[in-house]
């Protein structure tokens, strides 16, 4: 018998019920007052606080006008009055928009309204009937999540004016609403039990039955039936018991600027402090010292308000950190960094010490972070994303330990579930169901608020709160606030499993890479704002100069603040690149004009513990090569660790390099290496003469280039996909390679690839009695979903890779037996990765690439994307970048790869200044490197920072008992012998008069 | 009207994830490619006017904007 589809038809008696239930809006307003006298200006905001205006002066604005503009805000401005039939009433200035909107009455700000809420309550707020309304709005055309529906409903840059008008309401229709958005939700949710769910159906249908929907009579009524029946009914328990914490989660910079973001955080606070007003139960949770910072700059009246509930408890600052950052590019110190000037701004605001980390969008957590957290203060991190985003495996705890690469541990909530909900019942159900540690981990964190300008929680959101105990087959659920929420489910919790190493995120694995200009940059500026405090510290103590404290720290917030997390990894429109590199650009001319501000000297200063061994590039009009687009001639200063030395020319050796052509390329002689070079500048063999053995596996690629599709969707800027190398296009030498030029010291080789779109060069440089080899690549990028790798597939023995972590080395397997080393095919390291065998590896260093594939038994350094979204124009343009291929005796420990590493991204300083004895000998002597050395941001004493980054135990011993420091400059003790862990962290305070 | 375009009106669409770029002038008819989210905009054609009134207000004249949309291949994704 054939299958016949039946088709329905007929209404089911749940459709009924639903269209029923959406009338009910219909009969919400009671009555209406339109507003009518309105008027507008357009305008484009430019900067933090200030406009460019579209009109000289303010037009009307009706009913059906089309308002905004793209990138547009409104200042909109109504004159109204209440009439006196509203007196004795609740009454609401009612206004539906896609728009953002900070309204002021009479001069007061009363509220904020956006797609998710279309009403002010305005009684608590005006003592006048005559109303003069001020409104600033940004319009943004993408919505604040693309879950939510009412957003998307509304969406585009041109917005038609819906009016305005005091409003009052049927206050029990509203009632009965949220009745139903409750308990319909529960019904179409198949995660609650199917007969309660068949039991609501038919009792919400009976509800509705009562009312009349021509003259609204019969709400009462229906109230009645919701509460004596349903509610009564508690035959069906529910299980669970969810925490539940208002939080609006807030990217500083995405699909709009981080001037933007600044009303939108304004938006954002005001009304969470207006729903405290309506619901003293209400708390919420708000991250991130730069938002107050912008709050109590740009909107000082509304931030006394926030210090106010701050103090009553209601409103928490959560996250001790200055934004909430990437936290797999930024170096150890930038990371340091946002806890110091996060907690010292609460303290300064607020007079708390915040003991958590606030994380929920962040694309992936070091393992460097634990021990940054420990010192910071902060005990306990939230981070949701390997909950909800890995691709490939569920990331097995919730509520657990997390163990970082010293051996330090923190409480860590990963929660099961979004950190943007709507608080309806169906996703705290999801989060209860989803939650693993139910037997060990006490409650699940459950966070709810609309964000990135969708401003937060609302009314609704807590009217279910209100409601969740009628419901018996609902989780216990409790309104708390983060900080207790930590507290009381993870602290001393003997029964939490451990978590020991990197939170990998089995995703966003592109925005290691995508943006090579913002990477490139903020490694450059991380490593000269060292450089500076150094110099500075070094100036002051020699009483040559004060210490610019306030530029410095200016300086440092601007860096920190572009490695916001969709900043740093590249996943933003447009202007917010040009905003970045502006500010790049800004700090390096700070750091310049406080360079130049210093006595000039003749020698160069090693600002680093290890010796230098690397020739240096100086650039000049006279030279014998060019570097990074410059010409400049090469010279060898060899200082000691934290010593000066003169320049002095390359070692110059006639005779030490050679060059035959063969039928399969080119054959290179150096005085370490006999080089067999394809066309296409990869290496067919590197045989080490010191050494006596091969680096080449045979017929491999080693330095070659490879072009990939790489399509990954929507998330296109974020992801790179597993299968990338699916497709790959030839490249083929338009001029194979050839020698450039070759002299007594340097010679160097190139190639050039020409595509449809895209002209790229790949040096390489020889240095005259070095094993390092230099590659360089020019580039003219115009591609379009494409990747470009360099894979190195050496001859050597290993399932694992060294990388780097700024902070230590962590080791990554490269056998792909389980998931979890499968999903690592892309991972992140800092300034160098290593392969090695006993007796022998190699490694390769970099300036400023972080992405790194790990295919079985080659590595590939990721080095160009061209991703078209968000931005169109991602790294589109030039790019010159450098690495450095590193084949060595030993391990990459003994080999000392990690000091060659610092040396190639570190620059010498030319001054006559010097590092004072005791420090330079403890320093030395202990092998730590020197990771900061500052004045302590209370001006009182000299803050050094050392790291220990080869994983050895040792002793730091000072001639003088220095202040043992946390990182936040709080003395914790004294010693002037201090035995260090590996990959520890050491921070001491040290009198001027102590480094005289 | 090429450069008002690209230098005035592009920017703000920039700012709000959108791209707009110029193909051809003929004439006061200008065909402009449409891509980021105005590709994908419902409310295309109400920006497309807010930019000829706005050619208008600045240059005098009276353009006719054609619009291509762009769209990636991602949004066709089901």
């Amino acid at each position: 018998m054939a299958h016949v589809k039946v088709v329905r038809r007929s209404m089911r008696p749940e459709e009924w019920t639903r269209l029923r239930f959406d009338w009910l809006e219909r009969g919400l307003i009671l009555d209406r007052e339109e507003v009518t006298d309105i008027e507008i200006r357009d305008a484009r905001q430019i900067t933090e606080d200030t406009y460019v205006y579209d009109q000289e002066a303010y037009r009307p604005l009706k009913a059906g006008d089309l308002y905004f503009t793209p990138d547009g805000t409104a200042f909109i401005r109504a004159r109204a009055k209440v009439p006196e039939r509203m007196h004795g009433e609740k009454i609401y200035l009612y206004l539906p928009t896609a728009a953002e909107m900070i309204v002021k009455i009479n001069g007061r700000y009363v509220g904020g309204i956006d797609p998710n809420r279309e009403r002010i309550l305005l009684n608590p707020y005006i003592d006048s009937d005559e109303l003069a309304i001020e409104i600033e709005a940004y319009n943004r055309s993408k919505p604040d999540d693309e879950r939510n529906p009412l957003s998307m409903a509304k969406r585009g840059c041109r917005q038609t004016f819906e009016g305005m008008a005091i409003v009052t309401l049927r206050e029990n229709l509203q009632s009965l609403i949220y009745d139903y958005i409750l308990l319909m939700d529960i019904a179409d949710c198949e995660y609650f039990n199917e007969d309660y769910r068949k039991f609501l159906h038919e009792e919400l249908s009976k509800g509705l039955d009562c009312i009349d929907f021509d003259t609204w009579e019969g709400i009462d009524a229906a109230k009645a039936h919701v509460e004596k029946v349903i509610y009564a009914n508690t035959d069906f328990k529910g299980t669970g018991d969810v925490a539940l914490v208002g939080h609006s989660h807030l990217d500083i910079a995405y699909y709009w600027r981080r001037i933007h973001a600044v009303q939108k955080n304004a938006r954002t606070i005001l009304i969470q402090l207006r729903l405290m007003d309506q619901y003293p139960e209400f708390r919420y949770t708000h991250t991130q010292a730069y938002t107050y910072e912008t709050l109590e700059k740009y909107y000082p009246e509304l931030f006394e308000e926030l210090r106010e509930k701050v103090k009553s408890g209601q409103f928490e600052p959560v996250g001790a950190m200055y934004v909430e950052p990437d936290c797999n590019i930024p170096q150890a110190e930038s990371l340091v960094r946002q806890f110091l000037y996060g907690q010292h701004f609460f303290r300064r605001a607020f007079g708390m010490t915040l003991d958590n980390a606030w994380l929920p969008d962040v694309f992936g957590n070091s393992w460097i972070m634990p021990q940054i957290l420990k010192k910071a203060k902060v005990d306990y991190f939230v981070s949701n994303k390997m909950s909800t985003w890995n691709d490939t495996n569920r990331f097995p705890h919730n509520n657990f330990r997390w163990r970082g690469i010293d051996g330090s541990e923190v409480y860590a909530c990963v929660p099961p579930t979004h950190f943007i909900t709507w608080n309806m019942p169906s996703q705290i159900q999801e989060n209860w169901e989803a939650y693993q540690d139910k037997e060990k981990g006490g409650q699940t964190l459950s966070m709810y608020g609309y964000g990135d300008g969708g401003s937060g929680v609302t009314e609704e959101m807590l009217e279910m709160i209100r409601r969740f105990p009628k419901v018996s087959i609902m989780p216990k659920t409790e309104v708390t606030g983060g900080a207790d929420f930590l507290h009381r489910n993870l602290k001393d919790n003997e029964k939490l499993a451990t978590w020991d190493g990197e939170l990998y995120l089995e995703m966003h694995r592109g925005t290691f890479t995508t943006k090579s200009n913002i990477k490139k940059a903020n490694r450059n500026l991380e490593f000269r704002l060292r450089e500076t405090e150094i110099l500075y510290s070094l100036a002051k103590l020699g009483k040559v100069t004060g210490y610019p404290q306030s530029d410095i720290r200016d300086a440092y917030k601007k860096v920190l603040l572009n490695q916001f997390h969709d900043i740093l990894p590249g996943s933003h429109i447009h202007p917010v690149y040009e905003d970045a590199m502006r500010d790049y650009g800004l700090v390096g001319q700070m750091l310049d004009a406080m360079r130049d501000a210093l006595p000039q000297g003749t020698h160069y200063l090693n600002t680093l513990s290890g010796a230098r061994k690397l020739p240096v590039f100086f650039p000049g009009e006279e030279g014998n090569d060019v570097r990074h687009g410059e010409t400049g001639s090469w010279a060898q200063i060899p200082a000691e660790g934290l010593a000066s030395a003169d320049c002095a020319p390359v070692p110059a050796l006639p005779g030490w390099f050679g060059l035959t052509e063969t039928d399969a390329g080119l054959t290179v002689t150096t005085g370490n290496y006999v080089i067999s070079l394809r066309p296409d500048g990869s290496f067919a063999s590197l045989y080490d003469m010191e050494l006596g053995r091969e680096w080449v596996r045979p017929g491999h690629g080693f330095n070659r280039l490879h072009l990939y599709a790489d399509n990954p969707g929507v998330y296109d800027a974020w992801d790179i996909l597993p299968n990338y190398r699916d497709v790959e296009f030839t490249l083929v030498p338009s001029e194979p390679l050839h020698l450039v030029r070759a002299d007594d010291s340097i010679a160097v080789l190139e190639v050039t690839f020409k595509t449809d779109k895209s002209t790229w060069t790949m040096q390489l440089r020889f240095f005259a009695g070095r094993r390092e080899i230099e590659v360089e690549h020019i580039v003219d990028w115009h591609e379009k979903h494409r990747l470009m790798k360099v894979n190195f597939a050496p001859d050597i023995l290993t399932r694992e890779v060294l990388c780097d972590t700024s902070a230590g080395f962590i080791r990554r397997e490269l056998t792909k037996n389980t998931t979890w080393q499968q999903a690592r095919f892309e991972v992140c390291h800092h300034k160098w990765f290593d392969l090695s065998e006993t007796g022998a590896g190699l490694g390769v260093i970099n300036e400023g690439k972080y992405g790194l594939g790990l295919e079985g038994d080659e590595v590939s350094l990721s080095l160009l994307r061209s991703t078209i979204r968000p931005d169109i124009e991602s790294d589109m343009g030039k790019h010159d970048f450098c690495y450095l291929i590193v084949p060595h005796a030993g391990d990459a420990v003994s080999s000392g790869l990690n000091r060659l590493a610092l040396e190639y991204n570190v620059a010498l300083v030319k001054t006559d200044m010097t590092f004072p004895e005791s420090l330079r000998k403890a320093t030395i002597e202990s092998g730590l490197e020197l990771q900061a050395f500052k004045l302590s941001e209370d001006g009182e004493q000299f803050v050094v920072r050392l790291s220990e980054q080869d994983g050895r135990r040792g002793k730091l011993v000072f001639p003088y008992p220095v202040k043992l420091l946390n990182l936040l400059e709080d003395v914790e003790g004294e010693a002037s012998e201090i035995a260090f862990k590996p990959f520890e962290i050491v921070t001491v305070g040290i009198s001027p008069e102590q480094l005289k | 009207m090429q450069t008002y375009i690209e230098e005035k009106l592009a920017p703000r669409l920039q700012g709000d994830g959108g791209w707009v770029e110029v193909a051809q002038v003929d004439g006061d008819t200008v065909t402009c490619v449409f891509r980021g989210e105005c590709s994908k905009c419902n409310k295309l054609e109400r920006c497309v006017a807010w930019m000829e009134s706005e050619i208008l207000r600045a240059t005098g004249r009276n353009a006719r904007i054609q619009a291509i949309r762009k769209k990636p291949y991602f949004w066709d994704v089901k």
